[in-house]
């Protein structure tokens, strides 16, 4: 018979159980902490002492100098590198998570090879076999070689993809990544060449403005360069005493510079151009007393008849409104236009940035003082290193189509995920089919790499060398140094090390690439630097360089404004209406796409610190909302956490709804980054990728979509419930909204 | 006048709050005794040897003078003098096949301070406080143990007595 156990005699033995695991509890601690002494001691470690090692950051193309806190070996802390002209000590939450992609568990402790294409059948192999492998496929492809990169590569890196290419034959590298797009970088370049005769990216002296007018831009978020116009947004407001600096920013959606900003006006999407057309045409016509009588005569080049009531219907902005910006405006010492990413996601993208950075060339450079908008300085440096050239959508599909017609035979993928990035309309599944080896370098498994026959994983950036030219530049000519703050972790290796092994046995490239290593490669450039701040009386010391993380000279170069035009569009500038693809009736909302704080484009998604981070304004961490003005929610029928289906003429994704005051009742907005399939445990299976809704173009923003619920219902993930929105935001700004 | 009797349920009370006396007595005897035991080393270290042999505490641990941790001896540096010094002693030769696999041996913590005390040898040594002083006499140990418990009322006795004391009595000295 087995002995009968009570209810009484079960609790009896569970409370002695429990006693006994919190007796086990009491343990000193000291019994599971072993202490390690090294096998070898580095020579510069002291025991118990923490060693910093400067570095750059590659979490986003900004190129912050970090400085690396090092105990044991270990990289501990990121923080900001205090003499770095950029960032000023400063850094961003994607930047301190960066430790995490350092000890990654999901990353490749070696190279493998997948049986097939999509089946995750990985086979590592020794780094001989990959290497010969690679050069045994390169060497079969001759000049049908193509290199897809992301826009936060090396400089080296993309220096030496570059020297390869051309010995072989092949066509320049392709540097494409969302952050390319939708930060507007290559229409920004092209509009810039076009107006002022530069192809370079703006510098928006913020700290030094009176009025600003963004027109989109979300400063304070993951734009051009989060940290520096953070920095300097401080100064804007509170930096110069008894004067504080007044921000107009127009969007459909509130993002984190709109919630700062002293007036938000909700433009109708697509319709910024029009209304800083509008501006332009008011100056020239009007005679609010501007302290500089140029610029009526320098707005007169581009202004055509003014018809406030039109403008007004087509914009969502009364007339009053338009008239208040024209005269802050013309009226401010040193007012500034700042254009954002989306308005480069327009059909009619250069007509709409032209008229926002006229508004810069109607203002000059402001006389007697610093502020406007400056481009960066002529590098002096630009025959020495580079800076990875983003391309534009259609180089990528001249890429492509390349691919599809069978005239690539190997593709290099480095530093970017374009099976997640790219619209499904692009193509990309149909051309990497066409393709008979594909090589990635990702060191965590993404979703190209899960399409790759080899994978060659890189190091990540803190394991790396490499160099960044800052761009923008900030008046600044700055090289920023990457050197690897700790031992490698995986067996992983550098690309370029890998690169340049490779070339050694394709005569056309080992001549050009001779370098026994990327090291060799690095101090024969740097030594050739002209004298910096901080890098040596006498040449540049190699050893002060990296220490002090980068070369920069001494003073700042004078800042350069749009001082000459080079030929002017004939006047009047005219922006025309966006078309939005996707029929109205059927797609009634516009889709506001933008880039997430934390997640970034997605490449941050497999960073369990920023997943779990709440986004500043809604608060929610791992999941995709849509959002949507609370009116509209009613008139739909759906509320907060109910699970929607949203579509667009190209694609549909599901996510949560989240009822937003500050955004237009016509635009669903959606955060990028999330909706991963591989790209390591913490990224995959959470929420969706907005990007499957924009159809092959390079206009990203100007989709229609439609907004259907499926009748399920989530919590949402959320660490603060609204805190004085709905009761103190009066929505007055759409009339029955 | 008659006794008040203790009710069943206060006698319950009663016999429940003896136990988690009784229970946390015990937690607390254990973790006492258990952190002045000396700990299983992965390896039979014999500190009493190398006193006899008059080498210096600094001499291994050679970053007490310069960094808040005293510092554990690297396997180079053991080797160092193990490869002519008595290699055929049985646990030398244990140390020898760490070093054969480049490994470090994974010694286990003697002396501990909670991680919300900062403690510096370095403030410790350059000022005359001798190693005994908080170590015990390490020179005549076989297995090192903790011989003092190293609380707060025990540091604090030693800083008490000192010159400056006002500023070695502070809070932040130590919680920082």
């Amino acid at each position: 018979m087995t002995p009968k156990i009570t209810r009484r005699n079960f609790l009896r033995f569970a409370t002695l159980g429990a006693g006994a695991t919190i007796l086990a509890g009491c343990a000193n601690p000291r019994r599971w902490v072993t202490l390690e002494p090294y096998v070898r001691p580095p020579e510069e470690q002291l025991a118990g002492v923490a060693t910093w090692y400067a570095s750059t950051c590659r979490m986003c193309p900004a190129g912050c100098g970090i400085i690396v806190r090092i105990m044991n070996g270990r990289a501990l802390k990121i923080e900001g590198n205090p003499e770095h002209p950029l960032n000023q000590g400063k850094l961003c939450a994607r930047g301190q998570a960066g430790l995490q992609l350092l000890y990654n568990p999901d990353r490749l402790n070696a190279p493998v090879v997948q049986s097939g294409r999509g089946s995750h059948q990985f086979r590592a192999i020794a780094w001989e076999e990959g290497i010969n492998t690679l050069f045994d496929k390169l060497q079969g492809a001759g000049d049908q070689v193509a290199v897809l990169g992301g826009s936060s590569m090396s400089g080296h890196l993309y220096d030496i993809l570059g020297r390869l290419t051309s010995a072989i034959g092949a066509s320049a590298p392709v540097i494409y990544d969302p952050l390319v797009s939708m930060n507007g970088y290559v229409a920004l370049k092209d509009v810039d060449m076009a107006l002022f005769g530069k192809a370079a990216l703006p510098t928006y002296d913020l700290g030094n403005a009176d009025i600003v007018i963004s027109f989109g831009a979300d400063l304070l978020g993951p734009g051009l360069s989060q940290v520096r116009y953070g920095i300097e947004y401080g100064k804007f407001r509170s930096g110069r005493l008894g004067q504080r600096g007044y921000l107009v920013q127009l969007e459909p959606h509130q993002s984190l510079t709109g919630a700062k900003a002293d007036l938000w006006l909700p433009v109708q999407p697509g319709m910024e151009g029009l209304v800083a057309q509008a501006i332009i045409d008011l100056i020239a016509s009007h005679s609010f007393a501007s302290p500089d009588p140029l610029r009526v005569e320098r707005a007169k080049l581009f202004a055509g008849p003014v018809d406030l009531n039109k403008t007004a219907a087509a914009t969502g902005i009364s007339p009053t409104e338009l008239l208040h910006l024209e005269q802050i405006f013309a009226e401010a010492e040193r007012p500034l236009a700042i254009p954002g990413g989306g308005l480069s996601g327009l059909p009619d993208a250069n007509a709409s940035l032209t008229a926002v950075q006229a508004l810069n060339f109607i203002v000059g450079m402001p006389a007697g003082g610093p502020g406007g908008m400056s481009l960066s300085p002529e590098d002096q440096l630009s025959k020495l290193v580079v800076k990875p050239q983003p391309s534009s959508f259609s180089d990528l599909l001249v890429l492509l189509g390349k691919m599809k017609a069978g005239a690539v035979k190997v593709l290099l993928v480095l530093g970017s995920n374009p099976v997640y990035e790219l619209p499904l309309q692009a193509g990309l599944a149909e051309a990497l089919a066409k393709v008979p080896y594909v090589v990635s370098f990702a060191p965590i498994v993404d979703e190209t790499a899960a399409q790759a026959d080899l994978i060659l994983p890189d190091r990540t950036y803190l394991e790396s060398w490499g160099y960044d030219v800052l761009s923008p530049a900030f008046d600044l000519p700055v090289v920023s140094s990457q050197q690897p703050v700790v031992t490698p972790r995986f067996d992983a290796r550098s690309a370029a090390d890998v690169l340049l092994t490779v070339a050694k046995g394709i005569p056309a490239a080992a001549k050009v690439l001779s370098w026994t290593d990327e090291v060799a490669f690095l101090k024969e450039v740097i030594a050739q630097f002209p004298q910096g701040a901080v890098t040596g009386d006498n040449g540049v010391i190699w050893e002060r360089y990296l220490q002090h993380g980068g070369w920069w000279p001494a003073a700042a170069a004078a800042p350069q404004g749009p001082a000459t035009m080079q030929a002017l569009p004939p006047p009047p500038l005219q922006v025309a209406a966006p078309q939005f693809l996707g029929d109205a009736g059927q797609y009634p909302f516009f889709l506001h796409l933008y880039v997430s704080s934390l997640l970034s484009d997605g490449r941050g998604a497999n960073l369990p610190w920023l997943q779990a981070s709440p986004d500043p304004l809604t608060t929610v961490s791992w999941q995709t909302l849509v959002e949507i003005n609370p009116a509209t929610a009613q008139k739909i029928g759906v509320e907060d956490g109910e699970v929607v289906k949203v579509s667009s003429p190209y694609g549909e994704i599901e996510g949560y709804i989240y009822t937003y005051p500050a955004m237009r009742p016509d635009t669903v907005a959606i955060a990028t980054g999330q909706g991963h399939i591989d790209y390591g445990r913490y990224a995959s299976q959470h929420g969706s990728n907005p990007l499957l809704l924009v159809g092959a173009q390079p206009a990203w923003a100007s989709v229609r979509v439609n907004v259907t619920s499926t009748g399920r219902k989530v919590k949402l993930s959320i660490f603060e419930w609204k805190p004085g929105v709905e009761e103190g935001f009066p929505n007055q700004a759409f009339p029955g909204g | 006048m008659r006794l008040k009797t203790v009710s069943p349920v206060g006698r319950r009370i009663i016999i429940a709050v003896v136990v988690i006396l009784v229970v946390a007595a015990a937690a607390i005897l254990l973790f006492v005794t258990e952190a002045r035991a000396a700990p299983a080393q992965p390896i039979a270290f014999n500190h009493q040897v190398m006193g006899q042999l008059g080498i210096q505490c600094l001499y291994c641990h050679n970053t007490a003078r310069v960094s808040p941790a005293a510092g554990m001896p690297s396997m180079a540096k053991c080797m160092g003098c193990h490869k002519v010094v008595d290699p055929t002693n049985p646990v030398i030769k244990e140390v020898a096949a760490y070093w054969d696999k480049q490994q470090p041996i994974p010694w286990v913590r003697v002396n501990v301070m909670p991680r919300f005390v900062f403690f510096s040898h370095e403030a410790h040594v350059n000022n005359g406080v001798s190693c005994e002083t908080c170590h015990g006499d390490v020179n005549h140990m076989t297995v090192a143990h903790q011989v003092v418990n190293m609380n707060m009322g025990w540091c604090l006795d030693c800083h008490e007595k000192q010159p400056n004391a006002p500023q070695l009595i502070d809070c932040v000295i130590c919680h920082r």
